[in-house]
Protein backbone atom coordinates (compact mmCIF):
# COMPACT_ATOMS: atom_id res chain seq x y z
CA UNK A 1 0.00 0.00 0.00
CA UNK A 2 2.66 2.45 1.02
CA UNK A 3 4.52 2.24 -2.23
CA UNK A 4 1.25 2.84 -4.06
CA UNK A 5 0.66 6.09 -2.26
CA UNK A 6 4.14 7.24 -3.06
CA UNK A 7 3.59 6.57 -6.72
CA UNK A 8 0.33 8.44 -7.00
CA UNK A 9 0.98 11.39 -4.66
CA UNK A 10 3.34 14.02 -6.04
CA UNK A 11 6.07 14.11 -3.44
CA UNK A 12 7.30 17.26 -1.81
CA UNK A 13 10.94 17.90 -2.58
CA UNK A 14 12.40 20.09 0.18
CA UNK A 15 15.33 21.12 -2.01
CA UNK A 16 12.98 22.58 -4.62
CA UNK A 17 11.51 26.08 -4.44
CA UNK A 18 7.74 26.11 -5.08
CA UNK A 19 7.20 29.85 -4.65
CA UNK A 20 7.18 30.68 -8.34
CA UNK A 21 4.52 28.03 -9.10
CA UNK A 22 2.34 29.10 -6.19
CA UNK A 23 2.49 32.77 -7.15
CA UNK A 24 1.86 31.96 -10.81
CA UNK A 25 -1.27 30.11 -9.73
CA UNK A 26 -2.41 33.12 -7.68
CA UNK A 27 -1.89 35.42 -10.70
CA UNK A 28 -3.98 33.00 -12.82
CA UNK A 29 -6.83 33.21 -10.30
CA UNK A 30 -6.64 37.02 -10.31
CA UNK A 31 -6.69 37.09 -14.12
CA UNK A 32 -9.70 34.79 -14.19
CA UNK A 33 -11.55 37.09 -11.77
CA UNK A 34 -10.66 40.18 -13.80
CA UNK A 35 -11.83 38.49 -17.01
CA UNK A 36 -15.16 37.30 -15.66
CA UNK A 37 -16.32 40.01 -13.21
CA UNK A 38 -16.86 43.70 -13.97
CA UNK A 39 -15.47 46.07 -11.38
CA UNK A 40 -19.05 47.33 -10.96
CA UNK A 41 -21.81 45.37 -12.71
CA UNK A 42 -25.19 46.07 -14.28
CA UNK A 43 -28.27 45.72 -12.10
CA UNK A 44 -29.38 42.20 -11.21
CA UNK A 45 -32.79 41.09 -9.97
CA UNK A 46 -33.07 38.75 -7.01
CA UNK A 47 -34.60 36.10 -9.25
CA UNK A 48 -31.23 36.07 -11.03
CA UNK A 49 -29.24 36.12 -7.78
CA UNK A 50 -31.17 33.22 -6.24
CA UNK A 51 -29.95 31.00 -9.09
CA UNK A 52 -26.41 31.29 -7.69
CA UNK A 53 -27.50 29.08 -4.82
CA UNK A 54 -28.38 25.42 -5.14
CA UNK A 55 -31.89 24.18 -4.32
CA UNK A 56 -30.48 22.50 -1.22
CA UNK A 57 -29.13 25.76 0.11
CA UNK A 58 -32.37 26.61 1.92
CA UNK A 59 -30.93 29.17 4.31
CA UNK A 60 -29.40 31.39 1.65
CA UNK A 61 -32.38 31.02 -0.68
CA UNK A 62 -34.65 32.11 2.14
CA UNK A 63 -32.46 35.11 2.85
CA UNK A 64 -32.53 36.11 -0.81
CA UNK A 65 -36.36 36.03 -0.52
CA UNK A 66 -36.03 38.32 2.51
CA UNK A 67 -33.93 40.75 0.48
CA UNK A 68 -36.39 40.53 -2.40
CA UNK A 69 -39.19 41.69 -0.10
CA UNK A 70 -37.28 44.89 0.69
CA UNK A 71 -34.95 45.56 -2.24
CA UNK A 72 -35.45 45.81 -5.96
CA UNK A 73 -31.99 45.20 -7.40
CA UNK A 74 -28.42 44.32 -6.66
CA UNK A 75 -25.26 45.56 -8.32
CA UNK A 76 -22.19 43.35 -7.99
CA UNK A 77 -18.61 44.44 -7.52
CA UNK A 78 -15.44 42.55 -8.46
CA UNK A 79 -14.09 40.20 -5.79
CA UNK A 80 -10.58 41.58 -5.80
CA UNK A 81 -10.26 42.73 -2.20
CA UNK A 82 -11.29 46.28 -3.15
CA UNK A 83 -15.03 45.58 -3.25
CA UNK A 84 -16.00 47.63 -0.20
CA UNK A 85 -14.30 50.77 -1.54
CA UNK A 86 -15.67 50.32 -5.05
CA UNK A 87 -19.18 49.61 -3.77
CA UNK A 88 -19.05 52.60 -1.43
CA UNK A 89 -17.65 54.90 -4.13
CA UNK A 90 -20.13 53.96 -6.81
CA UNK A 91 -23.21 53.81 -4.57
CA UNK A 92 -22.43 57.13 -2.93
CA UNK A 93 -21.63 59.07 -6.12
CA UNK A 94 -24.79 57.64 -7.67
CA UNK A 95 -26.87 59.23 -4.90
CA UNK A 96 -25.13 62.57 -5.46
CA UNK A 97 -26.43 62.65 -9.04
CA UNK A 98 -29.79 63.67 -7.62
CA UNK A 99 -28.66 65.56 -4.53
CA UNK A 100 -26.89 68.83 -5.34
CA UNK A 101 -26.79 70.00 -1.74
CA UNK A 102 -25.03 66.89 -0.52
CA UNK A 103 -22.71 67.11 -3.53
CA UNK A 104 -21.50 70.55 -2.41
CA UNK A 105 -20.87 69.35 1.15
CA UNK A 106 -18.96 66.31 -0.10
CA UNK A 107 -17.01 68.29 -2.71
CA UNK A 108 -15.65 70.58 0.00
CA UNK A 109 -14.59 67.68 2.24
CA UNK A 110 -12.97 65.91 -0.69
CA UNK A 111 -11.20 69.06 -1.87
CA UNK A 112 -9.76 69.81 1.57
CA UNK A 113 -8.79 66.23 2.32
CA UNK A 114 -5.59 66.39 0.28
CA UNK A 115 -3.93 68.97 2.50
CA UNK A 116 -4.96 67.04 5.59
CA UNK A 117 -3.33 63.89 4.23
CA UNK A 118 -0.18 65.81 3.29
CA UNK A 119 -0.02 67.18 6.83
CA UNK A 120 -0.14 63.58 8.10
CA UNK A 121 3.03 62.84 6.18
CA UNK A 122 1.75 61.31 2.93
CA UNK A 123 4.11 62.36 0.13
CA UNK A 124 2.53 65.19 -1.81
CA UNK A 125 3.53 64.13 -5.30
CA UNK A 126 2.11 60.63 -5.09
CA UNK A 127 -0.99 61.91 -3.34
CA UNK A 128 -1.65 64.56 -5.96
CA UNK A 129 -2.13 62.06 -8.80
CA UNK A 130 -4.68 60.10 -6.84
CA UNK A 131 -6.47 63.20 -5.57
CA UNK A 132 -6.66 64.74 -9.05
CA UNK A 133 -8.21 61.60 -10.54
CA UNK A 134 -10.50 61.21 -7.52
CA UNK A 135 -11.81 64.76 -8.00
CA UNK A 136 -12.26 64.18 -11.76
CA UNK A 137 -14.54 61.25 -10.96
CA UNK A 138 -16.37 63.21 -8.24
CA UNK A 139 -17.04 66.06 -10.69
CA UNK A 140 -18.83 63.64 -12.97
CA UNK A 141 -21.84 63.78 -10.62
CA UNK A 142 -21.92 67.56 -10.18
CA UNK A 143 -24.87 67.85 -12.58
CA UNK A 144 -27.90 65.58 -12.55
CA UNK A 145 -27.45 62.80 -15.07
CA UNK A 146 -27.62 59.08 -15.68
CA UNK A 147 -25.49 56.40 -14.13
CA UNK A 148 -24.12 55.26 -17.51
CA UNK A 149 -21.05 57.50 -17.49
CA UNK A 150 -20.37 56.72 -13.85
CA UNK A 151 -20.63 53.00 -14.50
CA UNK A 152 -18.18 53.34 -17.36
CA UNK A 153 -15.74 55.29 -15.16
CA UNK A 154 -15.92 52.69 -12.41
CA UNK A 155 -15.05 50.00 -14.92
CA UNK A 156 -12.05 51.90 -16.25
CA UNK A 157 -9.02 50.76 -14.23
CA UNK A 158 -7.26 54.08 -14.77
CA UNK A 159 -10.08 55.85 -12.94
CA UNK A 160 -11.63 53.17 -10.75
CA UNK A 161 -8.39 51.94 -9.17
CA UNK A 162 -7.17 55.50 -8.58
CA UNK A 163 -10.48 56.24 -6.89
CA UNK A 164 -10.07 53.16 -4.67
CA UNK A 165 -6.53 54.17 -3.71
CA UNK A 166 -7.74 57.58 -2.61
CA UNK A 167 -10.54 56.13 -0.50
CA UNK A 168 -7.96 53.86 1.13
CA UNK A 169 -5.80 56.89 1.92
CA UNK A 170 -8.82 58.67 3.44
CA UNK A 171 -9.42 55.66 5.71
CA UNK A 172 -5.75 55.56 6.66
CA UNK A 173 -5.74 59.31 7.33
CA UNK A 174 -8.81 59.12 9.56
CA UNK A 175 -7.44 56.17 11.54
CA UNK A 176 -4.11 57.91 12.07
CA UNK A 177 -5.73 61.20 13.06
CA UNK A 178 -7.73 59.33 15.69
CA UNK A 179 -5.09 56.76 16.57
CA UNK A 180 -5.70 57.05 20.33
CA UNK A 181 -9.29 55.86 19.76
CA UNK A 182 -8.69 53.11 17.22
CA UNK A 183 -5.57 51.57 18.74
CA UNK A 184 -7.80 49.38 20.97
CA UNK A 185 -9.59 47.87 17.96
CA UNK A 186 -6.49 46.65 16.17
CA UNK A 187 -5.40 43.06 16.56
CA UNK A 188 -1.81 41.98 16.88
CA UNK A 189 0.93 44.03 18.43
CA UNK A 190 0.64 46.77 15.88
CA UNK A 191 0.49 50.54 15.96
CA UNK A 192 -2.31 52.25 14.03
CA UNK A 193 0.26 53.40 11.49
CA UNK A 194 1.52 49.85 10.97
CA UNK A 195 -2.07 48.60 10.63
CA UNK A 196 -2.72 51.26 7.97
CA UNK A 197 0.35 50.40 5.94
CA UNK A 198 -0.41 46.67 6.12
CA UNK A 199 -4.22 46.45 6.01
CA UNK A 200 -5.53 49.71 4.54
CA UNK A 201 -3.16 51.30 2.03
CA UNK A 202 -2.15 48.28 -0.08
CA UNK A 203 -4.61 47.48 -2.91
CA UNK A 204 -6.55 44.26 -2.53
CA UNK A 205 -6.52 44.19 1.27
CA UNK A 206 -10.05 43.43 2.43
CA UNK A 207 -12.14 45.69 4.61
CA UNK A 208 -13.40 44.99 8.07
CA UNK A 209 -15.73 46.80 10.44
CA UNK A 210 -12.99 49.28 11.38
CA UNK A 211 -12.45 50.32 7.75
CA UNK A 212 -16.16 51.01 7.28
CA UNK A 213 -16.46 52.97 10.53
CA UNK A 214 -13.47 55.00 9.48
CA UNK A 215 -14.62 55.83 5.93
CA UNK A 216 -18.16 56.75 7.01
CA UNK A 217 -16.71 59.03 9.68
CA UNK A 218 -14.07 60.57 7.42
CA UNK A 219 -16.74 61.52 4.87
CA UNK A 220 -19.65 61.91 7.32
CA UNK A 221 -21.82 59.56 5.31
CA UNK A 222 -24.17 57.19 7.17
CA UNK A 223 -24.64 53.84 5.44
CA UNK A 224 -26.46 50.59 6.09
CA UNK A 225 -25.03 47.09 5.61
CA UNK A 226 -27.23 44.00 5.31
CA UNK A 227 -25.35 40.98 6.62
CA UNK A 228 -26.19 37.67 5.01
CA UNK A 229 -24.73 34.63 6.75
CA UNK A 230 -25.94 31.22 7.88
CA UNK A 231 -27.40 32.45 11.19
CA UNK A 232 -31.15 33.13 11.60
CA UNK A 233 -33.70 33.37 8.77
CA UNK A 234 -33.40 37.06 7.85
CA UNK A 235 -30.47 39.29 7.00
CA UNK A 236 -29.22 41.46 9.86
CA UNK A 237 -28.93 45.10 9.03
CA UNK A 238 -26.49 47.42 10.71
CA UNK A 239 -26.30 51.19 10.33
CA UNK A 240 -22.92 52.86 10.44
CA UNK A 241 -23.76 56.22 11.92
CA UNK A 242 -20.87 58.67 11.81
CA UNK A 243 -22.83 61.17 13.93
CA UNK A 244 -23.31 58.77 16.83
CA UNK A 245 -22.87 60.56 20.11
CA UNK A 246 -23.36 64.01 18.57
CA UNK A 247 -26.41 66.28 18.37
CA UNK A 248 -27.01 65.24 14.73
CA UNK A 249 -27.24 61.57 15.64
CA UNK A 250 -30.97 61.39 15.00
CA UNK A 251 -30.92 62.37 11.32
CA UNK A 252 -28.49 59.68 10.30
CA UNK A 253 -30.64 58.14 7.59
CA UNK A 254 -28.41 55.77 5.64
CA UNK A 255 -27.59 57.19 2.22
CA UNK A 256 -27.31 53.76 0.62
CA UNK A 257 -27.22 50.07 1.55
CA UNK A 258 -24.57 47.45 0.89
CA UNK A 259 -25.00 43.69 1.04
CA UNK A 260 -22.33 41.72 2.86
CA UNK A 261 -21.91 38.07 2.03
CA UNK A 262 -18.90 36.47 3.76
CA UNK A 263 -15.82 38.18 2.32
CA UNK A 264 -17.67 40.40 -0.15
CA UNK A 265 -19.70 43.62 -0.53
CA UNK A 266 -22.28 44.43 -3.23
CA UNK A 267 -24.75 47.30 -3.63
CA UNK A 268 -28.48 47.03 -2.82
CA UNK A 269 -31.27 49.16 -4.31
CA UNK A 270 -34.47 49.55 -2.25
CA UNK A 271 -37.96 48.92 -3.65
CA UNK B 1 3.18 59.20 -22.27
CA UNK B 2 1.74 56.27 -20.33
CA UNK B 3 0.55 56.79 -16.76
CA UNK B 4 3.53 54.74 -15.55
CA UNK B 5 5.96 57.05 -17.38
CA UNK B 6 4.17 60.16 -16.16
CA UNK B 7 4.33 58.97 -12.59
CA UNK B 8 8.02 57.97 -12.82
CA UNK B 9 8.88 61.26 -14.51
CA UNK B 10 7.40 63.06 -11.47
CA UNK B 11 9.26 60.83 -9.06
CA UNK B 12 12.53 61.36 -10.88
CA UNK B 13 12.09 65.11 -10.74
CA UNK B 14 11.42 65.04 -6.99
CA UNK B 15 14.36 62.70 -6.36
CA UNK B 16 16.88 64.80 -8.32
CA UNK B 17 15.64 68.15 -7.05
CA UNK B 18 15.39 67.21 -3.41
CA UNK B 19 17.17 63.89 -2.78
CA UNK B 20 16.92 62.36 0.70
CA UNK B 21 20.20 62.05 2.62
CA UNK B 22 22.44 59.27 1.33
CA UNK B 23 20.26 58.48 -1.70
CA UNK B 24 20.91 59.53 -5.31
CA UNK B 25 19.52 58.36 -8.62
CA UNK B 26 22.20 57.29 -11.06
CA UNK B 27 20.84 59.27 -14.01
CA UNK B 28 23.13 57.52 -16.53
CA UNK B 29 21.37 54.27 -15.76
CA UNK B 30 17.87 55.36 -16.76
CA UNK B 31 16.30 53.65 -19.74
CA UNK B 32 14.27 55.90 -22.04
CA UNK B 33 10.92 54.53 -20.87
CA UNK B 34 12.15 54.92 -17.26
CA UNK B 35 11.36 51.25 -16.64
CA UNK B 36 14.79 50.61 -15.09
CA UNK B 37 16.69 52.74 -12.58
CA UNK B 38 19.84 52.39 -10.53
CA UNK B 39 19.90 54.23 -7.23
CA UNK B 40 23.13 54.76 -5.27
CA UNK B 41 22.78 54.63 -1.52
CA UNK B 42 25.25 55.22 1.29
CA UNK B 43 25.33 53.61 4.71
CA UNK B 44 24.22 56.23 7.25
CA UNK B 45 26.76 57.79 9.64
CA UNK B 46 27.23 56.02 13.00
CA UNK B 47 25.76 52.74 11.73
CA UNK B 48 27.45 49.44 10.86
CA UNK B 49 27.39 50.46 7.20
CA UNK B 50 28.89 53.94 7.58
CA UNK B 51 31.01 54.87 4.58
CA UNK B 52 29.83 51.88 2.47
CA UNK B 53 28.23 52.45 -0.90
CA UNK B 54 25.57 50.21 -2.41
CA UNK B 55 23.50 50.10 -5.56
CA UNK B 56 19.81 49.30 -5.81
CA UNK B 57 18.34 48.14 -9.10
CA UNK B 58 14.69 49.12 -9.70
CA UNK B 59 12.48 47.62 -12.42
CA UNK B 60 8.97 48.85 -13.11
CA UNK B 61 6.18 47.20 -15.09
CA UNK B 62 3.63 49.14 -17.12
CA UNK B 63 1.21 48.60 -14.20
CA UNK B 64 3.35 50.68 -11.84
CA UNK B 65 2.36 52.16 -9.35
CA UNK B 66 -0.28 49.42 -8.95
CA UNK B 67 2.38 46.73 -9.37
CA UNK B 68 5.22 47.09 -6.91
CA UNK B 69 8.66 47.74 -8.37
CA UNK B 70 11.19 44.91 -8.41
CA UNK B 71 13.99 46.09 -6.13
CA UNK B 72 17.30 44.39 -5.31
CA UNK B 73 20.89 45.15 -4.44
CA UNK B 74 23.14 44.90 -7.48
CA UNK B 75 26.81 45.49 -8.27
CA UNK B 76 29.97 44.47 -6.44
CA UNK B 77 28.94 45.43 -2.90
CA UNK B 78 25.91 43.63 -1.43
CA UNK B 79 25.36 44.55 2.23
CA UNK B 80 25.74 41.71 4.73
CA UNK B 81 22.44 41.98 6.60
CA UNK B 82 19.95 39.46 8.08
CA UNK B 83 17.29 40.52 5.51
CA UNK B 84 19.54 40.76 2.46
CA UNK B 85 20.49 37.57 0.60
CA UNK B 86 23.93 37.35 -0.94
CA UNK B 87 22.36 37.49 -4.43
CA UNK B 88 20.93 40.93 -3.63
CA UNK B 89 17.32 39.91 -2.87
CA UNK B 90 15.75 41.87 -0.02
CA UNK B 91 13.14 40.59 2.43
CA UNK B 92 11.05 43.71 3.03
CA UNK B 93 7.25 43.61 3.17
CA UNK B 94 6.60 46.88 1.31
CA UNK B 95 8.26 45.35 -1.77
CA UNK B 96 5.49 42.76 -2.12
CA UNK B 97 2.57 42.26 0.24
CA UNK B 98 2.44 45.68 1.82
CA UNK B 99 3.18 47.66 -1.33
CA UNK B 100 0.78 50.57 -1.84
CA UNK B 101 0.49 52.78 -4.93
CA UNK B 102 0.99 55.76 -2.60
CA UNK B 103 4.55 54.60 -1.88
CA UNK B 104 7.39 55.65 -4.18
CA UNK B 105 11.01 55.04 -5.17
CA UNK B 106 11.92 57.53 -2.50
CA UNK B 107 9.98 55.83 0.28
CA UNK B 108 11.40 52.44 -0.73
CA UNK B 109 14.96 53.82 -0.61
CA UNK B 110 14.36 55.39 2.77
CA UNK B 111 12.95 52.13 4.16
CA UNK B 112 16.00 50.24 2.92
CA UNK B 113 18.45 52.79 4.38
CA UNK B 114 16.58 52.60 7.68
CA UNK B 115 16.59 48.78 7.56
CA UNK B 116 20.37 48.89 7.23
CA UNK B 117 20.70 51.53 9.94
CA UNK B 118 18.85 49.54 12.57
CA UNK B 119 21.05 46.44 12.07
CA UNK B 120 23.05 45.40 15.13
CA UNK B 121 25.14 42.59 13.69
CA UNK B 122 26.30 42.05 10.12
CA UNK B 123 25.25 38.54 9.23
CA UNK B 124 23.58 36.74 6.34
CA UNK B 125 19.99 35.47 6.57
CA UNK B 126 20.00 32.02 8.22
CA UNK B 127 18.59 30.35 5.08
CA UNK B 128 20.90 32.18 2.67
CA UNK B 129 22.57 29.09 1.17
CA UNK B 130 19.40 27.20 0.22
CA UNK B 131 17.52 30.34 -0.83
CA UNK B 132 20.22 31.56 -3.19
CA UNK B 133 20.49 28.10 -4.73
CA UNK B 134 16.77 27.60 -5.35
CA UNK B 135 15.15 31.02 -5.74
CA UNK B 136 13.82 32.65 -8.91
CA UNK B 137 15.88 35.44 -10.49
CA UNK B 138 13.00 37.78 -9.73
CA UNK B 139 12.65 38.47 -5.97
CA UNK B 140 8.98 39.31 -6.53
CA UNK B 141 8.47 35.61 -7.30
CA UNK B 142 9.44 34.64 -3.78
CA UNK B 143 6.73 34.20 -1.17
CA UNK B 144 8.41 36.03 1.63
CA UNK B 145 7.69 35.30 5.26
CA UNK B 146 8.04 38.52 7.18
CA UNK B 147 8.83 37.32 10.64
CA UNK B 148 11.15 39.79 12.22
CA UNK B 149 10.43 43.49 12.23
CA UNK B 150 13.12 44.43 14.70
CA UNK B 151 16.01 44.58 12.23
Amino acid sequence: MESNIEETTPSFDPSKNYDEDTLAQQREIEKEIAATQSMVSQLYTFDEIVEEYSQEDAIYRQKIEDLKSRFKNLRKTRGDGNCFYRAFGFAYLETLLSNGKEYKRFFDIAQKSKDELVSLGFPQFTLEDFHDTFMDVVKMVEKPGTTDALLEAFNDGGLSDYFVVYLRLLVSGHLQQNADLYVYFIDGERTVKEFCSQEVEPMGKESDHIHIVSLTKALQVPICVEYMDREGDKCNSFTFNPFEGSADAADATPVFTLLYRPGHYDILYPL
Amino acid sequence: MTSMEKRLQKELQAMTKDPPAGVSVNTNSLSSSLSEWIVDIEGAPSTLYEGERFQLGFKFTSRYPFDSPQVMFIGPNIPVHPHVYSNGHICLSILTEDWSPALSVQSVCLSIVSMLSSCKEKKLPPDNAIYVRTCSKDPKKTRWWYHDNSV
